[in-house]
């Protein structure tokens, strides 16, 4: 863990800034109501200006935009990295971990259909820790191997190593995948503890929520894909709302599963709006967005107890990607002519 | 530190007790209290001009109620100096 002085004040300032600059939910609404085109003139006039204007000659329409999302998300997220120093930049380093983990995920998927690289490099995000040339290089190699040889040295080498027998025994990319993601989570709350109290108990209390939705989300999928996979391989250490075996047991009962998340002392509160919105809903996808929203206004509210503090960070790491999510979704709706209402209910809008 | 404190109070006013307040050390106090205030301003200013220098970089509006947020923690010093005066 690096030590000295962290600038958290610095950080805050300048992030809380960029928050005040997203989207407004009014402005996702006069989105649906436009072409891909006009998307993107939307957001030449916006922050995305720069991006835009950069892209604007190689793509066009939906690509374009979806480009332009991706630069200005990896440019934000950089930017982060760039101005923390001490122990905040260890705390939002770890978090945004998650696009390495993307990447490198991006990067087998796209070997294992023999994507060409640069297809595959359009879709990467350049947001996490790894720099630009290990990413780079993940892009020039041909197979699985070389990819764990070219992250040697890194934190995902070790359990992608283990997991590649795995692979090689049943050709599927699934254990390596979890590997990945399991040891992003590790990594989430290595070191912290279980501060009682001040900014780092918030933190540790966010990345527990997270956990717990993200199990949450994957009982949810097993229940409903009826997949005869084991809930166990999915089950992340970490969260405070299920351990292994109740998790094993929620996936067969979906009702008893929202029950679960409402009785819970911690999020039953706090989130009894996005709850019964998660009664209501029918459909998976509105389930996941229900929880997406509560995450985010989870964040909030953590972020509004200690306004200066990483908590602040994170909550404009989550609005930021929605923002691109909601941009992305809006415009793929557009382009295959869904209606306006179809493309609202794929929005997060809190 | 904290349980010490009566005991250290009482070692104090014994030893003032017996001391004669003068001149020099009236002056002592006044220059310790200037000087313990303005460190204390310095520290409030640290983390008030951070903040403030971050919000000036993505827009530079902000510079006027940044700096003067940021020279707030200097009434400290001027309070400080008041007890100069009054001695």
């Amino acid at each position: 863990m690096m030590r000295g002085a962290s600038n958290t004040e610095y950080v805050s300032a300048r992030v809380r800034t960029r928050r005040a600059a997203l989207f407004a939910d009014e402005d996702y609404r006069k989105l649906v109501r436009m072409g891909p085109s006009g998307i993107a003139r939307f957001m030449e006039e916006s922050e995305y200006e720069r991006e835009i204007n950069e892209l604007g000659t190689r793509f066009s329409g939906v690509d374009l935009i979806e480009y332009a999302l991706n630069r200005n998300l990896a440019k934000h997220f950089g930017d982060l990295l760039e101005w923390s120093e001490g122990r905040i930049y260890d705390l939002v380093a770890r978090y945004l971990r998650k696009f390495d983990v993307w990447n490198v995920k991006t990067v087998i998927r796209g070997i294992y259909t023999d994507t060409p690289p640069e297809e595959i490099r359009t879709d990467l995000i350049r947001a996490g820790e790894l720099d630009d040339s290990t990413v780079d290089l993940l892009l020039e190699v041909d197979t699985i191997e070389d990819v764990i040889e070219v992250l040697d040295g890194t934190v995902y080498h070790d359990p992608l190593e283990n997991a590649s027998e795995e692979y090689e025994e049943t050709g599927a990319l699934i254990p390596l995948e979890n590997a990945l993601d399991r040891e992003f989570y590790e990594h989430l709350l290595e070191d912290l503890g279980r501060p009682e109290e001040g900014p780092d108990a918030k933190y540790v209390e966010f990345l527990e929520a997270e956990i717990d939705f993200r199990n949450a989300r994957n009982a949810l999928r097993l229940a409903r894909s009826g997949a005869d996979l084991d809930p166990a391989s999915y089950y992340i250490e970490g969260g405070v709302l299920f351990d292994e075996s109740e998790l094993s047991q929620l996936v067969a009962d979906p009702d008893g599963l929202i029950d679960h998340i409402a009785d819970n002392r911690r999020y039953g509160d706090r989130l009894s709006g996005a709850i019964s919105r998660l009664r209501d809903a029918d459909s998976l996808i509105e389930f996941e967005h229900a929880l997406d929203a509560a995450l985010l206004q989870y964040a909030d509210t953590l972020s509004s107890i200690y306004p200066v503090s990483v908590s602040s960070v994170l909550s404009y790491i989550l609005a930021k990607e929605r923002e691109v999510e909601n941009i992305r979704a809006i415009a793929r709706g557009r382009e295959v002519g869904l209606s306006e209402s179809e493309i609202e209910e794929e929005l997060v809008i809190l | 530190m904290i349980e010490n404190t009566p005991a250290l109070a009482n070692v104090a006013l014994e030893a003032a007790s017996t001391w004669e307040a003068s001149e020099e050390t009236a002056l002592a106090a006044a220059a310790l209290s200037v000087g313990l205030s303005a460190l204390a301003a310095g520290y409030a200013e640290r983390g008030i001009g951070a903040a403030a220098v971050g919000a000036i970089a993505e827009d530079s509006d902000n510079f006027v109620p940044g700096l003067i947020m940021t020279v707030l923690p200097e009434t400290l010093v001027i309070f400080a100096l008041v007890v100069v005066f009054i001695i």
